[in-house]
């Protein structure tokens, strides 16, 4: 039986994530200018109208940059901020090589997003020595070795583990245990606590729960009756009441992978549609490859320059990983729905997974072997020579990026709210 | 309208017609039976407008006239009633059956107000004995596919062709041919709804009484005598099946239907909760090897065989062997096979009236 009064937990979040990163790299490539001293934000370029702060560095909070906000905005507050756009590869490394020091500590450890890590440190104080001591000790290696810094907050789960290190930041190392609840969470602003959004904090500020101590000592029957479910799980969260096990890698299912682009100008032809759809496709179906899956659904979403979003969806014979399978499917799904106005935003997803191990063959089936072997032959030059190393014709002189992989997204299964995906 | 006439007379009527009834339905109407009584006969019509069924009894009829009254509960009503002579009579659009001492008034429906069924002139062009048309279906209708992704793949294919009749289904991943002989110089390709055979295969006898079945471009009509079936046939072109269907093969192995019947259902039962159906069949000189395994466990069955040709390993859903199995009518049967990436054929060691062609599952080494 696990004790679950009894883990330690320890949440690990990269400080300014991205921004961070891509600091580093800069600064290990032979820049002078280290991006987190100067008032710098990452966001997508302006050209490109994908134009929001993602990250902001402390110089530039400063000035009043918030995250999410317009990048036009940001530079009214700061006429000299400098403007980095974004390099998910180079996040996903960073985060790897996170994942893989956060390992040699403990066998448990959940990647929750991009930046944030959860480790089980349950029972390892034998091996590596109180809690606290080897939080500093993982803390100081990861800026010493990968260059960047994190907050390590430390708990009886996840959700306290996560509260501590919210705490206070740059490059510290809290705890929250239970005894401690009331003093350090307690008196916190009801939104800090983890799943209470907008639209909570609005509906439990007009019952006069201003607090998290509010929240943790309202009775549970009148959130209920308010929220319902949620009502007794922020209950709960408020009074530092959280089970669920630190979930690894292994037992994450993927539920569904996709991709969607704000293209740099309005789509309003079919033949542009298609080569956004093909760019997309390449890279969702090598992602889908890459966790040996197949898919039996395709989804298309599209929005329209007045902002109005829908979305089509499609259900194929036999499971696939194939990418002109898939593209397929995606330019019938685009085909059939599109209403012909100016497109700003077009997104590809594949949903309803299953092994690749094995598939059932079926007579509508043409030349799998074939257009298998040529996925995997382009997968392997990619992974060594990097995404542009070999590409479609049709991408050349086209305005269109050959792979996109804009905003990437993720679903995994899930028990509980805790695990799941953030996305920052 | 007024009639007199025996419980079980009218409640096996209620039976055939009710195959017939639509459950979920937004036209009300359609949940109904429209009995019609004239001359000493009663007519039982149920549609959902896809498939329709009428069938006659007789009856005493004191008065005529018609009236629709609901299938579910007209149908509960006289299978309790006591067995002995029923009177059933209307008043205005209230229905009332007597019964001994019991006697039910019910709501019932203007018969105006259902729909007709579509009239065809009965010209006869197939005629074939009750038995043969239920084994033909029984044969075939379980390769239909389940799902309407392809919807003409949820029917089964009603072809003549040069004094054979062949009924033909497939689902993508299986597919299977019954084939008869008919005395009919007509040639026709139709597709059937896989629904309508199924009802009619519990209304048809092990006889070798005559259906009569009719043609038009739209519907097909199937005579039974007391009881006539018409279906909406399916739009569309049913995919050329017999390119599918492979003449040659490297392999040919001959072995006895049930044990072999036996080991993949043995197998299934771990293939089962692994959720993939997954069995393996590792085929040497002496016997098929049939594996199959999941967390919760693995096994090994042997299965002795003739063989012609080399040896193959191959993967199959146990699925579509057990349904093939379960329904061929030959004790002994020929596996043909070619790689293991290709269909499977099954044929009966008898006779050649019967093809059943199962695709493999491909399995994959993720390195």
């Amino acid at each position: 039986m696990i004790d679950y009064g009894n883990r330690t937990i320890m949440h690990i979040d990269v400080n300014s994530a991205f921004l961070s990163w891509s600091a580093v790299y800069e600064l290990q490539r032979g820049s002078k200018v280290d991006l987190r001293e100067i008032p710098s934000v990452i966001g997508g370029s302006k050209e490109d109208r994908k134009g929001i702060v993602l990250a902001k560095s402390t110089p530039a909070k400063k000035y009043g940059v918030q995250t999410g906000e317009a990048l036009w905005e940001a530079k009214r507050k700061c006429p000299e901020l400098i403007i980095v756009p974004p390099n998910f590869n180079l996040y996903t490394k960073y985060s790897n090589a996170l994942y893989e020091l956060l390992h040699e500590y403990s066998p448990k450890v959940q990647r929750f997003s991009i930046d944030e890590c959860f480790i089980d440190y349950t029972g390892m104080e034998k091996n590596y020595g109180k809690p606290v001591e080897m939080a500093y000790k993982i803390k100081d290696r990861i800026k010493n070795e990968l260059g960047f810094t994190v907050n390590i907050g430390i708990g009886r789960n996840k959700l306290t583990a996560k509260m501590a290190g919210d705490l206070k930041k740059p490059d510290m190392v809290h705890t929250i245990y239970p005894e401690e609840i009331p003093q350090k969470m307690w008196p916190l602003d009801v939104k800090k606590l983890f799943m209470v959004g907008r639209k909570t904090e609005k509906k439990l500020k007009e019952m006069n729960i201003i607090t998290i101590g509010d929240l943790a000592n309202t009775d549970v029957g009148i959130l209920t009756n308010k929220l319902k479910s949620f009502g007794k799980l922020i209950w709960e969260y408020a009074n530092g009441i959280d089970n669920s096990p630190v979930q690894t890698q292994e037992n994450i299912i993927t539920k569904s992978i996709g991709n969607s682009t704000t293209t740099k100008f309005d789509v309003e032809d079919y033949i542009t549609a298609h080569k956004v759809l093909l760019a997309l496709v390449e890279s969702v179906a090598q992602r889908l490859r890459a966790t040996n899956s197949c898919c039996r659904l395709v989804t298309v979403e599209l929005k329209s320059s007045e902002f109005l979003s829908y979305s089509h969806q499609k259900k194929l014979f036999t499971p696939t990983n194939i990418t002109c399978e898939i593209y397929k499917a995606a330019k019938e799904l685009f085909d059939e729905m599109w209403k012909k106005e100016k497109i700003r935003q077009i997104g590809v997803r594949v949903s309803d997974l299953c092994s690749d191990e094995f598939i059932q063959t079926s007579i509508y089936d043409n030349d799998i072997d074939k257009k298998q072997a040529l996925d995997k032959t382009i997968d392997d030059i990619r992974n060594r020579y990097g995404k542009s190393s070999v590409f479609r014709a049709v991408f050349v002189d086209s305005g269109v990026p050959e792979i996109e992989s804009g905003t990437e997204t993720e679903d995994y299964s899930t028990a509980n709210q805790l695990s799941q995906i953030k996305s920052k | 309208m007024k009639f007199y006439c025996e419980k079980d007379i009218i409640q096996n009527a209620i039976n055939t017609v009710q195959k017939a009834t639509s459950t979920k339905t937004t036209y009300p109407i359609l949940e109904g039976i429209l009995i019609d009584a004239k001359d000493n006969t009663l007519k039982f019509t149920a549609t959902d407008l896809d498939l329709g069924i009428e069938t006659y009894i007789n009856a005493n009829v004191a008065e005529e006239g018609s009236i629709v009254v609901k299938s579910s509960l007209f149908g509960e009503i006289i299978r309790k009633l006591p067995d002995d002579t029923v009177m059933i009579e209307t008043n205005g659009d209230n229905i009332i059956i007597k019964c001994q001492k019991s006697e039910f008034t019910l709501v019932g429906n203007n018969y105006e107000e259902f729909p007709k069924l579509p009239t065809i002139n009965e010209n006869s062009m197939y005629e074939i004995s009750q038995d043969v048309l239920k084994n033909m279906i029984r044969q075939t209708i379980f390769a239909t596919a389940q799902d309407e992704t392809r919807p003409i793949l949820t029917g089964v294919l009603f072809e003549v062709k040069d004094g054979k009749l062949s009924f033909v289904a497939l689902d993508g991943y299986r597919l299977a041919v019954k084939s008869c002989e008919i005395n009919s110089k007509n040639n026709i390709s139709a597709v059937i709804p896989g629904k309508t055979l199924n009802e009619i295969s519990k209304i048809l006898e092990i006889s070798d009484e005559k259906v009569k079945i009719t043609f038009t471009p739209n519907h097909i009509l199937f005579n039974l005598g007391n009881t006539k079936i018409i279906s909406r046939l399916l739009d569309g072109e049913f995919i050329n099946y017999r390119q599918i269907i492979p003449d040659e093969y490297n392999l040919r192995a001959k072995v006895k239907t049930n044990k072999l019947l036996d080991s993949i259902e043995r197998a299934s039962l771990l293939a089962r909760e692994g959720k993939t159906n997954l069995i393996k069949f590792n085929i040497l000189d002496k016997q098929i090897i049939v594996t199959s395994n999941s967390q919760m466990g693995k096994v090994n069955e042997e299965v002795e065989i003739e063989l012609e040709g080399q040896g193959i390993k191959i993967a199959f859903n146990s699925k579509y062997f057990i349904d093939v199995l379960r329904t061929i009518d030959s004790e002994e049967i020929y596996l043909e096979f070619s790689t293991s990436v290709s269909p499977c054929l099954v044929k009966k060691a008898d006779s050649n009236d019967y093809i059943y062609l199962v695709l493999p599952v491909r399995l994959v080494d993720n390195d």
